[in-house]
């Protein structure tokens, strides 16, 4: 921001005078200050602190009891072997995987289909946002009636074609890519309220331009809205990986719907973490496997910011 | 940049590594400390997950008169604290709490998670507080998963054995007859097949992965004569016993007459797989009487003992939950006196509270003879589903198994993986085997049985 004093009330500050303790830049950086400082606060409570602990947590064996006992990097070092770990790696990865470009293609679609007026346009976007409103535990067993075994909804639509059999939640061959489905289902609205404050923030003039030089409507889309649109889709994207990673649906959804079966299919990081530290009282190895996930996301992000400077991509 | 924005900046960072320092420091003093975990030892907090609940039910109610007829007569006070079943049971509340240091004073555990708690140091032996009597008033076998070194840890509340439950309705549509219950492991799933049709399976075992799995499985295992850990000398897991207990759960699956995904809160809900047409054969137990007389009325259903393999032995596992005192809570002794008076006490009126609580408020089999012949004598089993519970079901039976999580864990793993993942038990066998037997070699804690 840019201050301009104003020569008609500028005091005049007589030669050789020490210049004012509360001089109007400094008074707003405290207002500055004061500002942030709630959620400053805030984010070291509850963000920062556990994040120090957890770290702390992760040199000890911590029985759950009140029980510690330092054990350096041990926690660190079994992670190479505990292959279960590395099947909820693999599960988190394919969710991730199938969850962060469908959902991106399908939260685009919706809000290039609801950014021109049209009647009942706003009841349009309602409805798609709905429900992002709901609570997951309750988009859960939503979901678990409509996929009932053989008396479901969707069985009983699919039971003429002769899919009437099929268990979505039940064999682990459809039970997480049916965890993707709602979780899509879930998140779209969201995603596509940002996106179409993205598309709203490109000019009209651009893509009408365009089509007085005769661009079809790929062409606009393809050389007009979709590099201006960068910013705004790489912000939806980052936090669709993050969230497909570390998010409440990759445990609410999970642990409402499948408990991380049939046979471990579903059983995501952040579910096997729980799983260490609740069923097993391994509270330090659930805080290193926590901190290298969150090193991981850091890591990652940074990167993706990185290559793309800031999402910018072309910002120099 | 501004001298005020320096000082402030300094402040901040100092500031921040005080509270961060301390936040570091915060488990290496518990790692030196330990000891009890406070409270207030005059007034003594009760976690459970019957009451005072919201419907302000029978069992509730049974739970606030227990209390409130101890807190007439005793210094030290209890007071209830009511917890949803399925936060319960979850585990994450109660397992929260005793990691702040914050566990209450008595709670309720299963046989499935007693070592967990029993290893963690934070059950009190509740021996001192029992007489001789009162001991021998419990079942054979009642105590034995709460007992460690001939020293009783918890006081069990009640008996939960399990069958197989069936819709009277469905055997006639199919043509069958109570002449048809199945009485071998090969007759259960030629008859779920008989029963299975367009919108019902033919049997629901539990698919849920959890300890509550584990627990319904466990007879299978053991009637082919397996164990999860080795006992007496046998094989342990891996074993053609345990192999063909993984593939009756596997074929009933494959063969389409299982359900993949139960109904409601799984396959301990009666009324939602059983009691709704989802399945015709149902393995439950003894709480499915009370489920399906409070919401199916008119339904029509009879119970039968678990089918056995050829040449096995009938058995099968009984639950129930005990009240334990934690060790390391405010009053400890006050706790175990409690505990000994609520379910221990063998005069008129603790038989009359085990009678209310066994046959009254819920369906189960007590865990005192005392309470059983006096439940028998006010005709409590004369409702014919809890009579083939009495004479059928419960002789032979075997108390739930208290394994360490690892041990759970691997079994669960395995069970998972031949049942839904379609994978060779005798693989899914071996992999369990191996990584019970690695978690064997360390362990230290108290048996399992």
């Amino acid at each position: 921001m840019t201050t301009v004093a104003d020569p008609g009330t500028a005091v005049r500050r007589p030669p050789g005078a020490a210049p004012p303790v509360w001089n109007r830049r400094r008074r707003e950086a405290l207002a500055g200050y004061a500002f942030v400082a709630p959620d400053l606060l805030g984010l070291m409570m509850f963000v920062g602190l556990p994040m120090v602990l957890s770290l702390g947590v992760s040199l000890f064996s911590a029985d759950g009891f009140g029980g510690y006992t330092y054990v350096g990097l041990d926690n660190f070092r079994q992670m190479a072997e505990d292959t279960q770990l590395w099947q909820s790696v693999r599960v988190t990865l394919i969710y991730t995987l199938a969850f962060v470009p469908i959902g991106f293609v399908v939260s685009l679609g919706l809000a290039l289909l609801v950014r021109d007026h049209f009647p009942g346009v706003g009841l349009v976007r309602t409805m798609f946002f709905l429900p992002h409103v709901i609570s997951l535990v309750v988009v859960g067993i939503a979901w678990q009636f409509l996929l009932v075994d053989k008396q479901g909804a969707v069985a009983t639509l699919l039971r003429p074609v002769g899919l009437g059999d099929t268990s979505f939640l039940g064999d682990p061959s459809l039970a997480l890519g049916s965890l993707v489905a709602i979780s899509i289902w879930f998140l779209m609205g969201y995603n596509m309220l940002i996106l179409l404050g993205g598309l709203k923030d490109i000019p009209k003039e651009y893509e009408e331009a365009a089509g007085i030089d005769g661009a079809t409507s790929w062409q606009k889309f393809r050389h007009v809205i979709w590099p201006l649109l960068r910013p705004t889709s790489f912000f939806v994207l980052v936090n669709s990986v993050v969230g497909s990673v570390t998010g409440l649906q990759a445990f609410d959804l999970v642990y409402v719907l499948t408990q991380g079966g049939p046979a471990g299919s579903t059983s995501s990081v952040v579910f096997y973490i729980y799983q260490q530290a609740f069923t097993f009282n391994n509270y330090g190895y659930a805080a290193a496997l926590t901190t290298v996930v969150v090193g991981f996301l850091i890591a990652a992000t940074g990167t993706m910011f990185g290559l793309t400077k800031g999402g910018r991509f072309d910002a120099g | 940049m501004s001298a005020f924005e320096r000082v402030t900046r300094r402040s901040l960072l100092r500031g921040g590594a005080v509270v961060l320092g301390s936040a570091m420091a915060a488990p290496l003093l518990s790692a030196c400390g330990g000891g009890d975990q406070g409270g207030n030892p005059k007034e003594l907090t009760f976690w459970n997950f019957y009451g005072p609940n919201p419907q302000s039910d029978a069992q509730s109610k049974w739970f606030t008169d227990l209390v409130a007829a101890w807190n007439a007569d005793n210094d030290v006070k209890i007071k209830l604290h009511y917890l949803p079943v399925s936060e319960y049971l979850a585990g994450r509340a109660l397992q929260t709490a005793f990691s702040a240091g914050q566990g209450p004073d008595i709670f309720l555990l299963s046989p499935g998670d007693f070592l967990r708690y029993h290893n963690g140091g934070v059950l009190t032996d509740l021996t001192p507080h029992l007489k001789p009597d009162q001991i021998a008033d419990f079942a054979d076998g009642a105590l034995d998963t709460r007992k460690v070194d001939g020293k009783i840890y918890g006081l069990p509340m009640e008996r939960e054995p399990l069958a197989v439950f069936y819709s009277v309705d469905a055997f006639e549509q199919a043509k069958l007859s109570e002449g048809d219950l199945p009485k071998t492991w090969e007759q259960l799933l030629d008859v779920a097949g008989k029963l299975t049709s367009k919108d019902r399976f033919g049997l629901l075992f539990e698919t849920i992965p959890g300890y509550y799995q584990n627990f319904t499985w466990y007879p299978f295992m053991w009637m082919a004569g397996g164990s999860a850990v080795p006992e007496n000398g046998g094989p342990g897991f891996d074993s053609p016993a345990v192999h063909n207990a993984l593939k009756l759960w596997q074929d009933s699956i494959t063969g389409k007459m299982s359900p993949r995904k139960p109904q409601g809160d799984g396959g301990n809900d009666t009324s939602a797989n059983l009691g709704s047409g989802f399945v015709a054969m149902q393995q439950s137990g003894i709480w499915g009487v009370s489920q399906l007389a409070q919401n199916n009325k008119d339904f029509r259903y009879g119970v039968f003992p678990l089918p056995v393999p050829e040449g096995g032995t009938y058995t099968t596992a009984v639950g129930g939950w005990a009240f334990v005192a934690n060790a390391k809570g405010a009053n400890p002794e006050a706790a175990a006196k409690f505990i000994a008076w609520a379910l221990g006490a063998n005069d008129a009126e603790g038989i009359e509270r085990g009678r209310q609580w066994n046959t009254v408020v819920k369906t189960n089999l007590p865990a005192r003879t005392s309470v059983q012949e006096a439940a028998e004598s006010a005709g409590a089993f004369d409702d014919p589903a809890l009579k083939v519970f009495l004479d059928k079901v419960v002789p032979g039976s075997r108390g739930e198994p208290r394994y360490t999580p690892e041990v759970y864990k691997a079994v669960s793993d395995a069970i998972q993986a031949a049942q839904l993942g379609g994978a060779d038990p005798a693989k899914a066998a071996a992999d369990a085997a191996a990584k019970i037997g690695t978690f064997l070699k360390g362990y230290k804690g108290a048996a399992m049985l």
